[in-house]
């Protein structure tokens, strides 16, 4: 039997959009597959379905030479294929072994778990297949890369011989990665195991995979031996050679300088650097637009520039103002507008109605109070629903919560209330993320109309068309760090994905 | 913003109450008692009449009744104190102690300036309640914004600190001079005690205050500029925070006002019932405030009206232990139950909706 999976012209629909369309594609047993492309190409969907989550619309799924009948990961896992999920599903205050025997637990008089047989079941399978663990541990104690390991331990516990990691690298270090790919190779090796494996790094897919398929909007578009690519050529594939938009706007005419980094240190959740020395500009006037894999640091980067993260080292300026230690409220006040790049957890309060939502910041203004302290509903309310018909904003009422919106219309509440301060200074993160094409354009149009009106907009966003149809300049971002710095119309798509995976030259892949 | 009401909340509400009553008379049958008779004494004892047409000529002059309404008023008091911690965010479980406090320094001052004219000495009295309460809830507010600890812990804990330091005070240094009285401060200059609204019952001059006090809560938290910062701090601390809000400040703030309402629930009970302060001056008030709190989700008019409901149970139900010989701890019970259903709510709701889905489905089959 030569294909381990087997995969027929799935396709997938959500509602209002299509995730797979008539995507067919065959791993061999034995080989590490890779599977890339662009953020919503598609790959999560597709291996989502594969492991049984989501049930296609239609196309079949043949695992060892049977066709899947019932979608459910529990069928999959004994069919003998596992996955490990870019978030990790692990108790954390459970030990590794615990973690590792959970749902199938070795048991006493068949009651009770036997926590020494579970310890010893999972250090001779760490030893079997050499990934070193203390079954003792507990798992909120161990570091990330470790907690990846008993990840995959779990799935070979249960008997998986097809492995498949979400982005497995995301989250470690490039040491972890090393030792996670020698892993991976030796599973292959002496185990005879199968390896899919999705990711974005280009140059992980040159260093580790046997053959490479990779996506773009829902398609697969190519389907390779990786030997036969380049990290060059592969960036070409996922992008697409589209000619790139022409923005329908003037050129632009700098003014002064509105936000200023110099040598900016920020640190992430975890506390790792994940800004490292970072020095950038934005005038009046003009949108900078920031291309940059997600986790390189731009999420803390803006986070920093608009308060809600304190940084490290360097420095911000807004509007000429030192920011250090300055809140949220307080960068506001000296003219800067922030849409946020999780509208649900910040940029919303999901329980508050629309006429709240679009209130803050506003609601202390005379207009809107009597007395100093007394709300004047009458004002509110108008002034509510003015930005509600302006933008378009489409729900049941003005009362209704604004956490039963769909997507598009909770961004624009959020593009309502923060395009209405007359602020000069925009930093707009993922703008349109789960937005439908109507509001996604008139996202656009708002955005392109307060830069001609002369504020500096700070644009980040993962939707590579999005960065190129709206900025100036475009500035690539790679571990923290500025890689690149282009005025727009001087590069492709296809160049500005390689700077954003680290100016790495073509086919120099990391050695691991 | 319209205010809607939640039709479907006050429905189940109803049900858990009748359903309530109701399992209370089969305990009550079980137990050898006449439920009608039982209940009948319930609405003697906290209203001190036997009929709608006494209740409506002359409840307000029973001293049955004014307990009932003093009762209320500690209720919604210490529930709405509850309340305003809640709506940002910040559980204070420490009401108890608050009270505590408030209670003993009022009771203090009142022997300090035993010899000033009243109106000082009430106002110096209120004041100084005031003051220690919210103090004793800034506290736990400060950790929970500044060290992120867990409010809950740290009010419970001083609850219990408070009550002891109080204990110690009236049984040492701030005990009682006059002759054989074993514990407590001394007995207030009679002329600082509020005056009794019914006679021989627990209402005095203290229910107007607390009206004023519960207007000015329902009116910050609903119709004020603040009011909606807490909301949305409450509702969401990091969007908050994002638009601009200091939700820290607001949560501290918020904290503190929440202690100077217990505090001067303290010194009602020491100037309006006791006229002096003595352990157990509070048997766990704050707690039936907080759950009244609680089952009306914080909405300051629900936790007025379900005050007097409670009050009226548990007053009606001294009548009823002595008139009817059913325990006391009846009310308890029937208390317990309502809040189990409560808590019930929204399962019960589903199963509600399901049983009438699958009945239609059935008709229209």
């Amino acid at each position: 039997m030569e294909y381990v999976v087997e995969m027929k012209n799935i396709t997938m629909d959500f509602p209002g959009i299509r995730a797979n369309d008539d995507v067919s594609l065959s791993v061999k047993k034995g080989e590490i597959f890779a599977l890339v492309g662009e953020n919503g190409a598609g790959k999560s969907t597709l291996m989502n379905i594969l492991y049984g989550i989501l049930t296609p619309t239609t196309g079949e799924v043949i695992i060892k030479g049977k066709k899947v009948t019932a979608f459910n990961p529990k069928n999959t896992i004994a069919a003998g294929v596992g996955m490990v999920h870019q978030h990790f599903m692990l108790v954390p205050s459970f030990t590794v072994a615990q973690n590792i025997v959970m749902s199938r637990e070795p048991r006493k008089w068949g009651l009770f778990c036997d926590d020494r047989g579970a310890v010893e079941a999972v250090r001779s399978l760490s030893e079997e297949y050499g990934l070193h663990v203390n079954p003792e541990d507990v798992v909120r104690e161990i570091s990330v890369g470790l907690q990846q390991r008993v990840e995959i331990l779990k799935t070979l516990y249960r008997g998986a011989d097809v492995l498949i990691l979400d982005e497995p690298t995301a989250v470690l270090t490039p040491q972890e990665t090393d030792e996670l790919f020698a892993i991976l190779r030796r599973v292959v090796k002496e185990k005879g195991m199968t390896v899919i494996i999705i990711t974005h790094k280009l140059y992980e897919v040159m260093a580790i995979s046997d053959r490479v398929a990779v996506m773009r909007q829902g398609k697969l578009v190519h389907l390779e031996e990786t030997k036969n690519v380049t990290e060059r050529s592969l960036a070409a594939m996922m992008v697409g050679r589209d000619v790139v938009q022409v923005q329908q706007q003037e050129k632009a005419a700098p003014g002064e300088e509105k936000i200023r980094v110099r040598d900016l240190q920020v640190q992430d959740n975890r506390g790792l650097p994940a800004v490292r020395g970072l020095s950038l500009s934005v005038r009046a006037g003009e949108v900078v637009g920031i291309a940059a894999i997600e986790g390189n640091g731009q999420s803390e980067l803006l986070e920093a520039i608009t308060g809600m993260r304190t940084y490290t080292g360097g420095s911000i300026h807004v509007n000429g103002t030192d920011v250090s230690g300055m809140t949220p409220g307080q960068i506001r006040d000296l003219g800067l507008s922030h849409v946020p790049e999780d509208r649900l957890s910040t940029g919303v309060s999901p329980d508050a109605d629309i006429t709240d939502n679009l209130l803050v910041g506003k609601h202390r203004q005379a207009e809107f109070t009597k007395f100093g302290f007394h709300q004047n509903r009458k004002a509110i309310e108008g002034y509510a629903s003015r930005l509600f018909e302006k933008f378009d904003i489409r729900a049941s009422g003005m009362d209704a919560r604004v956490g039963s919106l769909s997507g598009g219309n909770m961004q624009k509440v959020v593009i309502a209330r923060e395009f209405s301060f007359p602020s000069d200074v925009l930093v707009i993160s993922q703008p349109t993320r789960g937005v439908d094409i109507g509001a996604n354009e008139f996202i656009h149009s708002r955005i392109l109309e307060k830069r001609n009106e002369g504020a500096a907009v700070l644009l980040c966003s993962a939707d590579l068309d999005e960065v190129f149809r709206l900025s100036d300049r475009i500035v690539t971002i790679y571990e923290g760090k500025i890689t690149g710095e282009f005025e727009a119309g001087t590069i492709t798509k296809a160049e500005l994905g390689y700077y954003m995976t680290g100016d790495r030259k073509a086919g120099g892949a990391i050695e691991a | 913003m319209k205010r809607k009401f939640d039709w479907s909340y006050a429905l189940s509400l109803g049900l858990a109450v009748t359903l309530a009553l109701f399992l209370g008379g089969v305990i009550m049958a079980l137990t050898g008692h006449d439920p009608i008779a039982a209940y009948r004494e319930l609405l003697r004892g906290a209203t001190g009449c036997s009929s709608l047409g006494e209740f409506l000529t002359s409840a307000f002059t029973k001293r049955q009744f004014g307990n009932t309404i003093e009762y209320a008023m500690v209720l919604f008091l210490t529930g709405l104190a509850c309340a305003l911690g809640a709506r940002v965010g910040i559980f204070n479980v420490g009401g108890e102690g608050q009270l505590y406090l408030g209670a003993i320094v009022s009771a203090y001052i009142g022997v300090l300036l035993k010899d000033t004219a009243p109106i000082l000495a009430v106002l110096a009295a209120a004041l100084g309640a005031v003051a220690i309460g919210g103090f004793y809830a800034w506290i736990p507010g400060v950790l929970k914004v500044k060290l992120k600890v867990n409010e809950v812990i740290t009010t419970i804990m001083m609850n219990t600190i408070a009550i002891y330091l109080c204990s110690w005070l009236s049984n040492g240094p701030w005990k009682t001079t006059v002759p054989n009285r074993v514990s407590g401060t001394d007995p207030l200059n009679p002329d600082f005690t509020f005056d009794k609204l019914i006679r021989g019952s627990n209402l005095t001059t203290a229910i107007f205050a607390s009206i004023v006090i519960a207007f000015l809560v329902w009116y910050v938290m609903s119709k004020t500029t603040v009011g909606y910062e807490m909301k949305l701090v409450g509702q969401n601390s990091r969007f908050a925070r994002f638009a601009g809000l200091s939700a820290d400040r607001l949560t501290i703030l918020a904290m503190t006002v929440s202690g100077m309402m217990c505090g001067l629930v303290g010194m009602f009970e020491v100037y309006g019932l006791k006229g002096n302060y003595q352990d157990g001056i509070s048997n766990e008030y704050y707690f039936d405030g907080l759950l009244v709190a609680m089952i009306m989700r914080y909405k300051p008019v629900g936790i007025i009206g379900m005050s007097f409901a409670f009050a009226f149970l548990k007053v009606g139900a001294q009548g009823m232990e002595l008139n009817a010989g059913v325990p006391g701890e009846l009310y308890r019970i029937i208390q317990a139950i309502i809040i189990f259903f409560m808590a019930a709510q929204n399962g019960m709701t589903g199963i509600v909706k399901k049983w009438f889905a699958k009945k239609g489905g059935a008709v229209r089959g």
